[in-house]
């Protein structure tokens, strides 16, 4: 017998005994129609029975089985990891009082703002991470010399400019929700400073609706969601490719929703990595131990994507598309928000 | 701003402990004309019946003309006012056009059916797209083309707003599916919106604002703007592109025919009108059926359901039919589903046209074992002992191809090899027919759509409605309209041949020059 439908659990002896309660009925409401059938009376006692038996079986039905089956769902989806349900959907299947308790609880844990501090600390420690990269200061510095060298000074001044205007940007800001101007410009002096890097080998573009370009740039995100995306396709895109990189970022808007695309024409990621990295992407919101295997690569995605789960909600996120050879494309999904006031989740941002 | 009409949101869909789709994301928006390449069509009817019918779904949010229709939480199973249009018809045979699109519906409540109004009202919409049909004509005297403009106006009549055509392409000719493409970009103006799907992309450039690659239940991949270049897009078939390259280039100049393998001999039926033609042994010949009608004679007439009014086929100049014939074989549509049988096994099933040769296949041990030494090695060791419904695609087209292989026919009449067929499965007929290309039989494959044929062809005919035959030979196939395929490859090629002559004249001009031999 398959384990879900063992005697030992609680659930499958109630609906034993419901159904035998059924058969009961069934069988008493049959034997007084047979009854009366042969000549006798009964009829009556049968309609009832049987009556009886429709009412008791519709109301099990409906009252029981169905939010236990809902319920069954609810939580399997959760433990299967993919993602943590509302807790207010929970009141319609809920088995005891102690059973709602233990959701809530649940959900404080993993929706506390602890976690949604820990994702964003996590996001500044990433960002920051790179401001101390040896390799990121070597490089820009190295650059700096370089143009110094040649003597250009304008040029020293504007990269100095750009690499002090990031770093502003990501340590002082200290709001949750930026509008996408802002984070797009963030985004630039980034690439500005990638430039002079890779030179003529790394392009950007821009591609805005331009019905809709002041709507779309007034429009709140989560702040660092751009730089560690971009980030993200120059290392594991572009830079790994041979000949120019393009990196192409994209906005777009529906009536409810942002879409936000970021593509590059890099090296790609081989069917199954991309598989994994959705999932990753569509799972549950990660824990600081879970996430240490986010060292495989993705965790600057996984982390945007945590916040945009946390502020929003689970319908919204990132979703990844890659072709090996012809390159990925980030897509970032969020609702249209003007104001922080619109988020009916705000508190999460205190 | 756009206006989303479908999304589906990181939609993962298990049947029966089978993962079919897989964080699939999609979004439809309004008055747009999207492709859908399946690269890999697992997961594409569970696509498909997820879009007409909410379906429980594992993980994800299905959205419809705004508003949540199917999630993860609560699946209604209703069905959403999306219509699919596909090879199998949804209208309803013996009752009449106008009844198919207004009286079969939600909300139809009058008691008495007046024709002429219904006609009255369906006339405007056939004069807007320009279609020339009776209103009063029973559904199955309907040629296909005119089955598919009727569920397009059916969808359009209901508003519905998406709009999905899969793999139309294999079921009318060109010059209709023109006519279609005409109709879809017509409504696509007008608000509807259309998901395309194909496994042919040059169709789906020519068509499509956007192309979402399928594969494995996901979206791999969705190309728009300057990635819908066909030059770009030929990048993510790389692998087809190099074996047909290869396949192109040991294909050495014209060499002696010898005689027909076949002969058709003045055949008449139907809307085929005196066809003469020969086929060559290895030869491949693509007859292209530029009218539904010739194709459908014609197809009638290999597989023994029609008799040739006049004329007829000859092997060596007997009359032959060609159903039954052992030297002749036919591979129909869709042969992993129409050419097997599922409660034989393996064996019986690949050993099914041997016994011609060697009537004591059945009996004998002996040849058995040898014949599973000689294609274990190609078809693995496994399947022989393996029911027929544990076989994927992959292993049932290798058993029809290599049972016709086993049957050493002179000739092989292929209807539509790669209708139904994605990225892979092309890739693998296309080998098979290769192989029996060079084995010297000769393959003449009927088709409606050029597609992947024309890659293998030496020969195309072209037979128009009123049984014209047009012939092409390989070396003018460069020139074939635009929307050919592979036709890049012909004009390479032809390229390369004047390259070689220009070449060839001035080496030989040189050697004039000094004297040399």
């Amino acid at each position: 017998m398959r384990e879900e439908y063992r005697l030992k659990y609680i659930c499958n002896r109630v609906l034993l005994l419901a159904a035998a309660v059924f058969l009961l009925l069934l069988i008493q409401a049959a034997a007084w129609l047979l009854r009366f059938l042969q000549g006798g009376t009964g009829l009556w006692q049968g309609l009832i029975h049987g009556a009886a038996a429709g009412l008791y079986g519709a109301v099990y039905w409906f009252w029981i089985i169905v939010p236990y089956r809902k319920g069954e769902k609810w939580i399997s989806h959760f433990l299967d990891g993919y993602g943590i349900p509302d807790s207010r959907e929970a009141d319609s299947f809920l088995l005891t009082p102690y059973m709602k308790r233990q959701i809530e609880m649940a959900e404080k844990v993993l929706k506390a703002p602890g976690a949604m501090d820990f994702n964003k600390r996590q996001a500044q420690y990433l960002a920051l991470q790179n401001q101390i990269n040896p390799h990121f200061l070597y490089n820009t510095l190295e650059s700096i010399r370089g143009e110094a060298l040649l003597a250009g000074l304008n040029s020293v001044a504007d990269m100095t400019e750009a690499l002090a205007k990031f770093f502003r940007y990501t340590i002082t800001k200290v709001e949750n929700l930026v509008s996408v101007e802002e984070e797009l410009d963030n985004c630039e002096t980034y690439f500005r400073i990638q430039k002079y890097r890779f030179g003529d080998r790394l392009r950007l573009h821009v591609e805005c609706d331009e019905e809709d370009r002041e709507d779309i740039m007034n429009c709140r995100i989560p702040k660092l969601t751009l730089q560690p995306i971009m980030e993200n396709s120059i290392i594991h895109g572009t830079e790994l490719k041979v000949g120019t990189g393009n990196l192409r970022l994209q906005f777009e808007r529906t009536d409810s929703r942002l879409i936000i695309r970021l593509s590059d024409d890099g090296v790609g990621m081989d069917e199954h990595t991309l598989a994994r990295l959705n999932r990753k992407l569509a799972g549950e919101v990660q824990t600081a131990s879970y996430q240490e295997d986010g060292r495989q690569g993705g965790i600057a995605l996984v982390n945007v994507n945590n916040r945009i789960h946390l502020i929003f909600g689970e319908e919204y996120g990132l979703h990844v598309y890659s072709v090996p050879q012809k390159g990925t494309d980030v897509e970032i999904s969020v609702p249209v928000v003007a104001s922080e006031r619109q988020l009916p989740n705000r508190g999460i941002l205190s | 701003m756009r206006e989303e009409i479908f999304r589906m949101e990181r939609v993962t869909r298990i049947e029966r402990g089978m993962v079919r789709l897989e964080d699939f994301n999609l979004q439809v928006y309004k008055g747009e004309i999207m492709g859908l390449l399946p690269v890999n069509a697992h997961g594409m009817t569970a696509f498909l019946n997820l879009l007409q019918t909410n379906l429980p779904i594992r993980d994800g949010y299905v959205y419809y003309g705004g508003g949540l229709v199917n999630s993860w939480k609560e699946s209604g199973r209703e069905a959403n006012r999306i219509s699919i249009i596909q090879a199998q018809s949804c209208l309803v045979e013996q009752m009449t056009v106008t009844d198919n699109i207004f009286v079969l519906r939600q909300g139809y409540r009058q008691r008495m059916i007046r024709p002429g109004i219904l006609q009255s009202q369906l006339e405007p919409f056939l004069r807007d797209i320009g279609i020339d049909l009776a209103a009063d004509c029973r559904v199955e005297k309907l040629s296909v083309f005119e089955r598919v403009v009727v569920e397009l106006l059916k969808a359009v009549i209901l508003g519905y707003r998406l709009i999905v055509l899969n793999e139309i392409s294999t079921l009318i000719s060109s010059r209709e599916l023109c006519k279609l493409h005409h109709i879809m970009r017509h409504y696509a103006k007008r608000g509807f919106s259309f998901l395309y799907v194909s496994p042919h992309f040059e169709e789906l450039v020519q068509l499509c604002g956007r192309v979402a690659m399928f594969s494995h239940g996901r979206i791999q991949k969705v190309l728009r703007g300057a990635e819908m270049d066909e030059e770009c897009l030929r990048g993510y078939v790389e692998e087809y592109d190099s074996m047909v390259r290869a396949h192109l280039e040991s294909c050495g100049a014209e060499s002696e025919k010898g005689a027909p393998v076949l002969t058709v001999d003045g055949l008449t039926c139907g809307s085929l009108n005196r066809l003469n033609l020969n086929f060559y042994a290895g030869e491949c010949v693509v007859i292209q059926n530029m009218d539904n009608e010739v194709y459908k004679d014609l197809t009638g007439l290999l597989t023994g359901a029609l008799r040739a009014e006049t004329g007829c086929f000859r092997m060596e100049g007997n009359p032959v039919e060609i159903c039954g014939n052992r030297n002749a074989a036919v591979i129909l549509e869709q042969p992993t589903r129409t050419m097997l049988f599922p409660r034989m096994s393996y064996m019986d099933n690949l050993c099914m046209g041997l016994s011609w040769r060697m009537p004591g296949v059945w009996n004998s041990f002996r040849i058995q074992k040898s014949i599973r030494k000689e294609y274990g090695k190609l078809l693995g060791e496994d399947v022989f002992d393996m029911q027929l419904e544990e076989l994927d695609e992959k292993q049932k087209y290798q058993l029809v191809y290599m049972r016709v292989l086993l049957q050493k026919p002179r000739i092989v009449f292929c209807i539509q090899p790669f209708k139904g067929a994605d990225m892979s499965h092309r890739m693998l007929v296309w080998k098979l027919l290769e192989m029996m290309l060079n084995k010297k039989i000769a393959v003449v494959i009927l088709a409606l759509n050029l597609a992947d044929s024309i890659s293998l062809a030496e020969r195309l005919v072209r037979i128009g409605s009123d049984g014209s035959i047009e012939e092409i030979s390989r070396d003018h196939f460069g020139t074939l309209s635009g929307d050919a395929p592979w036709r890049y490859l012909y004009r390479e090629k032809s390229v390369k041949m004047t390259d070689g002559n220009v070449f060839r004249d001035f080496h030989k001009k040189t050697a004039e020059e000094l004297g040399r031999p």
